[in-house]
């Protein structure tokens, strides 16, 4: 654990920003487990409540902006705090993101919740929880400043792009083999693939998170060590 | 030779010069130097020669030890900044490199070596006189003499022995041009330096400094007196400085050490603590006191 600043007001504006990402992550994932939950349900109600507060995580963005503006005006931070601010401010454009694909994900479970139930709706489960888990233990990384955690994501994505793959081709088969809810397959391919993004850009808050810890830059890094 | 003799001939010292330094004596020195100049020197990291080196240096003010085990080394055409905490050593190691601390009863090197340009400064073939020719001074207050523009600058050239008037008006050009002044004085050269701004008065002497054509610049605390517009012109200045002379720079202001330095040197009570790019300092320091120094927090 760092020691804190002689400056109480640059402690507290460091604490205000790293609570607010979390904030910020913490809601996107909620935003996700219930448009995931929305479609799996056919709960419109649910799926209505999600695109609503899309907003909160487009202010929260907003608010991880200024804080990080303040401090780089205010306290002129270096090394690991100059790492912190930059990575915050980078980190919540991808929580940003990845609460709008939830967005997304919310719409078509409205849309097909007008429809018939699809029984194969389910297969987009295990792709949720693999890039669920990817989030939730980007986040953690985050939080714990565990830069080894945020180094393994870009691995275990690769698993979760396999399983997209694998998921994406048989919906597609569905498609191709003349079944006559080809609109609700096409919301799931969609569906699927913003899951498979989701991944990714769990990955982009990990590669943040390893400069913020590491001063390392592992992106587009094949060879990726601290 | 004296103290008395040893300050005045700083060219940037307030106290008038003894006659006794003669522009024989500084050529005599240059050439001696040159015959006894018998090691490489050594390259930078950068690939640029290294013009001071510190081996093992310990410097004491009496019985007390105020700078431990310095080993440095010094590119030149660099702006190198030394910062660290009050009392960490420092600016004792800046005037190290022109002798300034002989002139402090007590004060010396106790240990280890001080090249510049393959030189052990502290042998016997080395006039202090000509090492501060070479080595010249800024201070944090500036100290123009109490004369006319002009004469602050042909000072020390006069002194070295140049008589002639319009080579003396042309070192006087030259450098207030080098310091970035001449536009703003050229019409009032026979006015009194301290009709200047104190902006003015820090560029002033810096022209004064580097009218003696030195090939290292040390500068301690240049800016602390002035206001954000005066700093900027003198940081402006010293980053156009470094094409000529190898620039060292004593401040506490880590902002304006990442403005304009190459490297960057830590001291924490009198230890060189790091010595890194300045990028790399700011960014991602390899000692956990570095870091803890110029982000603001108890160590």
């Amino acid at each position: 654990m760092q020691n804190t600043h002689i400056l109480h007001d640059f402690n507290e504006a460091i604490t205000a920003l790293r609570q607010e990402v979390l904030a910020m992550a913490g809601q996107a994932r909620l935003n996700l487990e219930r448009a995931v939950e929305s479609l799996l349900t056919r709960n419109v109600d649910l799926a209505n409540a999600v695109i609503g507060d899309d907003n909160e995580v487009d202010e929260m963005e907003r608010k991880v902006d200024r804080l990080g503006m303040e401090i780089l005006v205010r306290f002129h931070p270096v090394a690991s705090d100059l790492r912190l601010v930059l990575s915050s401010m980078k980190i919540s454009i991808n929580l940003e993101r990845i609460s709008d694909h939830a967005t997304s994900i919310a719409k078509r479970a409205r849309k097909m919740a007008k429809n018939q139930e699809l029984p194969d709706v389910n297969i987009v489960e295990q792709v949720y929880a693999m890039s669920d888990q990817l989030l939730r233990d980007a986040i953690t990384a985050y939080n714990n400043h565990d830069a080894a955690l945020a180094l393994g994501l870009h691995e275990r994505d690769k698993e979760l792009n396999r399983v997209y793959k694998r998921v994406s081709n048989t919906l597609t088969q569905r498609i191709e083999e003349g079944d006559e809810r080809t609109d609700d397959y096409l919301h799931l391919i969609f569906v699927v693939r913003s899951l498979e993004r989701i991944g990714d850009l769990s990955v982009n808050v990990g590669e943040d998170t390893v400069f913020m810890e590491a001063a390392k830059d592992v992106r587009h890094d094949e060879e990726r060590q601290i | 030779m004296s103290n008395a003799t040893l300050q005045a001939a700083s060219v940037s010292g307030k106290r008038m010069v003894d006659e006794r330094v003669t522009a024989e004596t500084s050529s005599a020195m240059s050439t001696e130097q040159k015959a006894t100049a018998n090691e490489p020197v050594p390259e930078g990291a950068g690939g640029r020669p290294i013009q001071i080196e510190c081996r093992d240096v310990e410097f004491s003010y009496g019985d007390s030890v105020a700078l431990k085990e310095i080993n440095l080394e010094i590119a030149s055409n660099e702006v190198t900044a030394f910062i660290g905490p009050s009392g960490c050593g420092k600016s004792t190691l800046l005037r190290c490199f022109n002798r300034m601390n002989d002139l402090i009863p007590g004060a010396r090197v106790s240990k280890g070596e001080i090249w510049i340009d393959g030189t052990e400064i502290h042998s016997d073939e080395v006039d202090s006189v000509e090492l501060r020719r070479r080595a010249g001074m800024v201070f944090q207050k500036s100290n123009p003499f109490p004369r006319s523009i002009h004469e602050n600058v042909s000072y020390g050239p006069r002194i070295l022995g140049e008589r002639n008037k319009s080579a003396l008006d042309e070192k006087v050009e030259r450098a207030l041009r080098g310091a970035a002044l001449w536009d703003e004085v050229k019409d009032r050269l026979h006015e009194s330096a301290y009709g200047l701004s104190g902006g003015q008065q820090q560029r002033l002497c810096i022209a004064r400094t580097i009218a003696v054509d030195p090939e290292i610049i040390l500068m301690d605390e240049p800016c602390s007196a002035l206001d954000p517009i005066a700093s900027a012109r003198v940081e402006e200045l010293i980053l156009q400085l470094k094409r000529d002379f190898t620039l060292v720079v004593v401040t506490h202001n880590m902002q304006q050490a990442s403005r304009i330095s190459d490297k960057t040197a830590f001291f924490y009570m009198g230890e060189l603590v790091e010595f890194n790019p300045t990028s790399k300092v700011f960014t991602n320091p390899d000692n956990q006191r570095t870091e803890d120094y110029i982000t603001g927090r108890f160590g």
